[in-house]
C-alpha cells in the first residue's frame, strides 16, 4: 500500500498537462502495480464510461485492483496532494507565474512528449491485442486477431471523423465482440 | 456554511455528469457559479482554469480548489475539491468491484476483447487530437517522435522522458529568445 501511495504521489507531481499525460505515467508503473496490458486497456475503457477526471478514475481503479477499497482511497488521495499543496501556496504568494517564460516553455516540451507517450501506448496496446506480443522486438507476425484490428481502426476513425460518443463506441465494440463468440 | 454547501453541491453535480476528463465540468461550473449564484466572475474562473493547467496534478481538482479558495477560503477549497472527486471515486470503485467479479471466460471474454480494442482505438484518437494541438514546430515534432520510439522499444521510462522534455522545452525557448535579441 505504501508503494502505491508513493507511486501516485510521483504520478501527481510529474503529471503536467492533463489526464493522458498521467495515464502514460500509470502505464509506465503498471508492472509494479501488477497490472496487465489487458487490465490497462479496460481502465481506459472504464475512463470513457465513468464520469470524472481521468487521473482520479485511474488511481481508484489501480488501488482497487491491487488492494481493495482502502488502497483505492489511499491512491486517490495521493494523486490529489499536489493540488492541495499548490493552491494555498500560490494564493498565499500570488506571484504572477505566467509572467515567467520558463513555465509555458517547459509545458510545451512536456505536451509534445505526452503526444509521443500516448501514441506509443496506443501502439503497444495494438500489438498486444492484435498480435499477442507485449514487446515489439518479439513480433513474429503469426496469429493475428483481425476483429480487434478492425475495431481499433473503426473506433479511432469514428471518434475523430464523426465525433461519435465514446460511450456508444465502447458499447458497440463490446456487442460486436460478444457476437463474434457465437460465430 | 451555506456557501460551502452550495459549492459542494455544484461540484458534486458537475463531477457526476462529466465524462472522459475533467475539463468538461467547466460549462456546468460557469452556469451555476458565475451566472446563477454569481459567486465568482467568469474572468476569474477562466484565469484559474489556465493556471490549473500549468501546474502538475489533477487539473479539474486544482481548478476546483482555486475557485473554492477564492470564494470561501480554505474550507471552500476543501469542499469544492471533495465535490469534484467524490463522484469519480464512488462510481469508479463500484465499477471496478463489478469488473473484478466478471469471469473472464467464454462470451464475457469476447465482449471484453471488443471493448479493449475500442479502448485502444480511443487512445489513437486522443493521441492524434493532442498532436494536432501541441505539435506546431520542428522541436515539438522531434520530441514527440523521440518519446514514441523510446517508449515503444522500452528504452527510457515515462517519468524520465517527461523531465527531459521539460528541459528541452526550456532550452529551445531560451535559444529562440537569444536569437530575437
Amino acid at each position: 500500500m505504501l508503494a502505491i501511495i508513493v507511486a501516485f504521489l510521483k504520478i501527481g507531481f510529474l503529471g503536467f498537462g492533463g489526464g493522458y499525460a498521467m495515464l502514460s505515467l500509470i502505464f509506465a508503473e503498471a508492472e509494479r502495480f501488477g497490472l496487465t496490458v489487458q487490465q490497462f486497456a479496460d481502465l481506459n475503457a472504464l475512463d470513457g464510461i465513468i464520469p470524472g477526471p481521468i487521473a482520479i478514475n485511474s488511481a481508484t481503479y489501480v488501488g482497487q485492483l491491487s488492494g481493495g477499497l482502502g488502497t483505492a482511497l489511499a491512491a486517490t488521495l495521493a494523486v490529489c496532494v499536489p493540488s492541495l499543496i499548490i493552491v494555498p501556496l500560490y494564493t498565499h504568494f500570488e506571484t504572477k507565474l505566467n509572467d515567467h517564460w520558463q513555465v509555458p516553455a517547459m509545458l510545451n516540451g512536456i505536451k509534445a512528449a505526452a503526444v509521443g507517450l500516448i501514441m506509443a501506448i496506443a501502439a503497444l496496446l495494438l500489438l498486444t491485442l492484435v498480435f499477442q506480443v507485449t514487446d515489439i522486438t518479439r513480433w513474429s507476425g503469426k496469429s493475428a486477431d483481425w476483429l480487434s484490428l478492425l475495431i481499433i481502426l473503426f473506433v479511432a476513425i469514428a471518434d475523430l471523423r464523426w465525433q461519435i460518443n465514446p460511450l456508444l463506441l465502447i458499447l458497440m465494440a463490446g456487442l460486436l465482440g460478444g457476437l463474434s463468440y457465437y460465430l | 456554511m451555506q456557501t460551502n454547501w452550495r459549492l459542494f453541491k455544484v461540484y458534486l453535480l458537475a463531477g457526476t455528469f462529466t465524462f472522459s476528463g475533467g475539463m468538461a465540468m467547466l460549462p456546468v461550473i460557469e452556469r451555476e457559479l458565475c451566472q446563477k449564484s454569481q459567486l465568482i466572475s467568469k474572468d476569474d474562473l477562466y484565469e484559474y482554469t489556465t493556471l490549473a493547467q500549468t501546474f502538475p496534478g489533477v487539473i479539474a481538482l486544482t481548478n476546483a480548489c482555486f475557485v473554492g479558495k477564492k470564494i470561501n477560503g480554505t474550507s471552500g477549497m476543501l469542499v469544492a475539491g471533495l465535490g469534484a472527486i467524490l463522484p469519480a471515486f464512488v462510481l469508479m470503485s463500484a465499477a471496478t468491484m463489478l469488473y473484478q467479479q466478471l469471469p473472464q471466460t467464454g462470451v464475457i471474454l469476447s465482449v471484453l476483447t471488443g471493448i479493449r480494442a475500442a479502448s485502444a482505438g480511443l487512445l489513437f484518437s486522443a493521441a492524434y487530437t493532442l498532436a494536432r494541438y501541441n505539435l506546431r514546430d520542428f522541436w515539438s515534432i522531434f520530441l514527440a517522435l523521440a518519446c514514441f520510439g523510446l517508449t515503444l522499444f522500452n528504452l527510457l521510462s515515462a517519468p524520465t522522458l517527461i523531465i527531459i522534455a521539460a528541459v528541452v522545452g526550456l532550452l529551445v525557448n531560451w535559444s529562440q529568445r537569444k536569437e530575437f535579441h
